[in-house]
């Protein structure tokens, strides 16, 4: 046996020859530095003072999008900024004062922007001036020599072709920032980078990784003034580097048509709100704009400060979608829902009539109908199309909350619909258990009677109202709404196609119900006595409900207060949700306007808009045929009418 | 009372404190100067972080330096299962989270457990070789046990997948097997194989597509058009400069951002550009007088355990050293290797600390026991 001692000691000529191995690696290390410090230094030398090779990045073209009749929405344009490189600017007054002719401008705020940017590294070059024109674009161009650290940047800006139309939907594209870096990099797995661009609101930012594309790089050489030679492929150093193309990002079919788009956009023309409209028999969403809106255009050119200040200072929110990102108070447009519960639930019959004196007492608290003096007696088609509050307050009096909110949520309120679009609002149905949740409270009986007629705990967007309405129209068939309808690469080969998608079907019980609520829903539009019949335009055949959505809580004695005398931040909201042509349905759509007082005269000529341009454009034989019907029906009432008052361009 | 105390500073050895010390200079000083100008990208601080490492592993080297040297070799397999667990953690990890990954958080803590394998290994390979037949020549069958104490971690860094430390792990068992009379016979045999089956797999086992995939294998976080390019903006980093050096902050292609890595990986290249051939011939003297030492060490120590051991530790740093050296400098492809004290990262320089630590230890229980 070894004692320890030996054992070393007879390792020791390998620890010699371990030694010696590492001597001879460093001696490998330090004979190839020879080589490249001594023997190739001049050479390598002269390629980092005088030739540098820059891999820059080519920015890959973002996929278009396509409205549904083929018309191009959003596109990329080239833009030029004039740059400059502080280690590379030589004679700074002359050229200065060169490039503050060019750029028309004086050599001071030229420097002032040198001098915003001088706490940064001298190789990083900045945007002297942005979206330069042609003309300056070729005189910085052909007067390269005299402009050292000069250059131009050329980018591709995103054009958004209607501007503030449905820009809410269609989003915009802006640049990463550092506190978004870590959190998308995280969350798409993707090697981000600070300056890349990425959408940030609507489609641009639910496709993003369809429209974005793979950026490509190339090689230049640049000299040591920072300015581009040429594209390096002969030298022998830069053997075995390529450019690699960028890859175009995929182009996109929306469901949305354009000239709908704009006749919604003119509809809210001086309002604030929001309308949307879908097909009742897919889902497929047509109309999405909201109004204050913005220009999407700047973002992806870089907001001027001007511009951001514009639309964070502006009280009306122009950033805020009214469709999917908010909901309301859907006022008397929830009672349609009211209606369906009660009426399947056996509390009442087409025949049921309802006393109205203008108001309902229950306990010590009274509430009143929007009409003064009441309605007299109500059935449940005039109930409906005269928005009699004390109708439905009498009916829900005798039902269970859970009972009404079983049947708004099967029309899909209270929850997200699950359009493609980021962050949609749910919504909310209230339930005895909610309240429960919420607050610790028992559900107050009082409580069934506001939700009846769509005021306090329930809230809805007009999306959600839309999909809802269209359920009513078509059967009890609740559709996930959609805006994409394709999506091809840049060869134009089909990638993805969008189905609609039946996300269930209400079953009802008393298959009149729809029935008799579609022929209240016609009335409201189409019989002189109906809320919205002076609003219900032409050739349409337009089903719908107002509704007013209650901003304060008005005390007893405001309540037939004047909406339009009250100010502004008061003012009730207007809604309408309809469905039309009301005998073959093929489109229903929402409207909200904020403090716009009436549904009537506020919400519904934005529907009627929209649904007319759509009915025109989608269904001409159909809208000519009910142009005629229209006159029929207009004409019977005249005849029934001429004796007696025709009502008043109404509330509610 | 003085009199211990001064016994006691004759008697410590500072010397590895002291080499790892003045690496750990230069190389923070190098750090400064290749990320000052990141102004933008925030990597301007991140020598106050490194600083920050150093302190810590400072500290762990003199806190091992007090534990009997026998006490490693009585944990020699605890640690061993205790770092490869933790390479099974991030290696489940990763397999969770859909992707590779290499790192261990743990709080605001993120660890790479692979660089601490490292030290597993040869704490395990050290005990194995002093427990079993330790006069013995290693031959073919030998090699069965250590080659599964080497092969089960090293199959799994690779499937994490990094190449880079597999193929460290097998060049630290390597130099291991050598030192502990590798017979020449096996030594030779094994080089036959490995050249010829390593030629034949190349040119009739793969396909050019698989060929091409070896080498983004090595390092998949790296294109091979990118590699190639950053291998030449390295040469063309440390050739510009040439005898002496553009000095200190000077160097035009970090500041230029072309060389990608400046702070981990590609730190000497910058380091040449800055400061010539000799201040390398500097840095490399001072890496060598570092292993030179430690091999002097483990030919003079009394217990074959620690000789054993501080052979495997040098080989860790060694073939950090001259991997990195190599890659940077074109004579190896580019593979993610750091450079032990010049990089900036955490885990490798507490790995570096806890090798001083032990070697401290082994050296000083010569001196305060004889």
């Amino acid at each position: 046996m070894f004692g320890e001692e030996e054992l070393v000691k007879i390792h020791k000529e390998r620890a010699t020859l371990i030694s010696y191995i590492i001597t001879a690696a460093f001696g490998l290390v330090l004979a190839r530095l020879w080589y490249l410090q001594v023997y190739k230094g001049e050479t390598l030398h002269n390629y980092s003072i005088q030739n540098r090779l820059r891999k820059e990045v080519v920015w890959a073209p973002r996929g278009l999008i396509y409205s549904r009749d083929d018309q191009l929405l959003v596109d990329n344009i080239p833009r030029f900024d004039a740059i400059l490189t502080p280690q590379f600017l030589l004679d700074k007054e002359e050229t200065l004062a060169k490039l503050a002719k060019i750029l028309q401008t004086d050599v001071a705020s030229i420097e002032a922007i040198i001098k915003k940017n001088s706490n940064q590294a001298r190789y990083r070059p900045f945007i002297i001036k942005k979206n330069i024109s042609f003309g300056e674009l070729a005189q910085i161009e052909t007067q390269n020599a005299d402009l050292p650290g000069i250059s131009v940047d050329t980018f591709i800006s995103r054009e958004y072709r209607d501007k503030e139309i449905g820009a809410h939907l269609l989003g915009y594209i802006s640049e990463i920032s550092q506190v978004q870096l870590p959190k998308l990099r995280e969350r798409d797995k993707t090697e981000y980078r600070l300056g890349d661009f990425i959408g940030q609101f609507g489609i641009e930012e639910q496709l993003d990784k369809y429209l974005r594309g793979e950026n490509g790089h190339e090689f230049v050489e640049v000299d040591a003034r920072g300015r581009r030679k040429r594209y390096i492929n002969t030298d022998n150093l830069f053997k075995g580097i390529e450019d690699e193309k960028p890859l175009s990002g995929m182009n996109v079919k929306l469901t949305i048509d354009r000239d709908m788009q704009i006749a919604a956009y003119k509809a809210l023309e001086g309002k604030v709100g929001g309308v949307i409209a879908v097909d009742i028999d897919s889902g497929e969403v047509l109309t999405m704009v909201s109004r204050p809106s913005f220009d999407p255009s700047q973002f992806s050119r870089g907001l001027t400060p001007e511009y951001w200040r514009s639309l964070v200072g502006n009280k009306e929110h122009p950033l805020r979608d009214r469709n999917i990102q908010e909901h309301f108070s859907p006022g008397s447009t929830f009672k349609a829902f009211s209606a369906i519960a009660a009426f399947e639930q056996g509390e009442i019959d087409e025949h049921t009539e309802i006393h109205c004196n203008g108001t309902f007492r229950l306990g010590r608290k009274v509430y009143h109908c929007w009409k003064k003096g009441g309605h007299g007696p109500v059935n449940l088609i005039k109930a409906i199309r005269e928005s009699c509050n004390v109708y439905f307050q009498k009916t829900a009096n005798r039902m269970d909350i859970d009972d009404i909110s079983k049947y708004a949520k099967a029309f899909g309120l209270g929850s997200r619909t699950g359009i493609s679009l980021p962050r949609e609002v749910s919504g909310l149905i209230p339930t005895k258990e909610w309240k429960k949740k919420r607050y610790g409270q028992e559900w107050q009986a009082g409580e069934t009677l506001s939700i009846a007629i769509g005021q306090s705990y329930v809230l809805a967007s007009t999306i959600q109202m839309a999909i809802s309405y269209a359920a009513i129209a078509n059967g009890g068939k609740i559709y996930r709404p959609f805006v994409v309808k394709d999506i091809y690469d840049s060869e134009g080969e089909l990638v993805k196609t969008f189905t609609p998608e039946l996300l269930s079907e209400v079953q009802m019980k008393n298959p009149k119900t729809l029935k008799f609520v579609r022929e209240g829903l016609f009335q409201v539009v189409n019989n002189p006595k109906g809320t919205a019949f002076y609003r219900r335009g032409q050739g349409i055949l337009m089903a719908g409900k107002t509704g007013t959505s209650q901003v304060k809580s008005a005390s007893a004695d405001k309540i037939y207060q004047r909406c339009e005398n009250m100010d502004y931040e008061s003012r009730h909201h207007g809604l309408f949700v309809g469905f039309a042509p009301y005998d073959n349905p093929k489109i229903a759509a929402a409207v909200i306007v904020e403090h716009g007082c009436h549904g009537s005269s506020a919400a519904t000529p934005v529907a009627e808009a929209v649904i007319t341009q759509y009915m025109k454009k989608y269904q001409p034989e159909i809208y000519l045929k009910n142009l005629d019907k229209d006159k029929e029906i207009k004409d019977s009432w005249i005849r029934s009418l001429r004796a007696s008052q025709p009502a008043e361009p109404s509330d509610e | 009372m003085n009199q211990t105390i001064v016994q006691f500073l004759k008697r410590y050895d500072f010397s590895f404190l002291g080499s790892m010390s003045a690496i750990f200079l230069v190389g923070v000083l190098n750090l400064y100067s290749s990320t000052h100008a990141d102004t933008h990208g925030g990597l301007d601080l991140l020598y106050k972080s490194q600083i920050g490492w150093f302190i810590l592993s400072a500290t762990v080297a003199i806190a091992i330096s007090f534990i009997n040297p026998k006490t490693f070799e009585r944990f020699a397999y605890f640690g061993y299962i205790g770092t490869l667990f933790l390479v099974l953690l991030v290696l489940l990890m990763g397999k969770v989270g859909m992707g590779a990954q290499r790192w261990l958080v743990v709080g605001p803590i993120r660890m790479q457990p692979s660089e601490f394998m490292k030290l597993g290994l040869v704490l395990a390979l050290a005990r194995y070789f002093t427990k079993v037949y330790p006069e013995r020549q290693l031959g073919f069958k030998d090699l069965i046990i250590p080659g599964l104490i080497m092969g089960i971690p090293t199959v799994m860094v690779v499937i994490q997948p990094d190449l880079g430390t597999g193929l460290l792990l097998l060049f630290i068992f390597s130099m291991m097997i050598f030192y502990k009379r590798l017979k020449w016979k096996t030594i030779v045999s094994l080089g036959m194989i490995g050249l010829v089956s390593g030629v034949l797999m190349y040119n009739f086992g793969l396909r050019e597509y698989q060929k091409k995939r070896i080498h983004t294998f090595i390092d998949p976080y790296e294109d091979a058009k990118g590699s190639g390019y950053n291998a030449i903006q390295s040469e063309i980093a440390i050739g510009s400069g040439r005898l002496f050096g553009k000095g200190f902050k000077n160097s035009s292609q970090a500041s230029l951002s072309y060389l990608p890595e400046n702070h981990t990986d590609f730190v000497f290249a910058i380091f040449n550009e800055e400061h010539g051939f000799f201040g390398s011939v500097f840095l490399i003297i001072l890496y060598l007088v570092f292993f030179m030492r430690l091999i002097w060490l483990a030919s003079s120590v009394q217990r074959f355990f620690d000789s054993v051991l501080i052979i495997g530790i040098m080989s860790i740093f060694f073939w950090h050293s001259f991997i990195n050296m190599a890659m940077v400098s074109g004579l190896l492809p580019i593979v993610g290797i750091p450079l032990p004290l010049m990089s900036y990262g955490g885990s490798s320089m507490l790995t570096f600390g806890v090798g001083v630590g032990i070697a401290t230890s082994i050296s000083n229980s010569r001196n305060f026991f004889n």
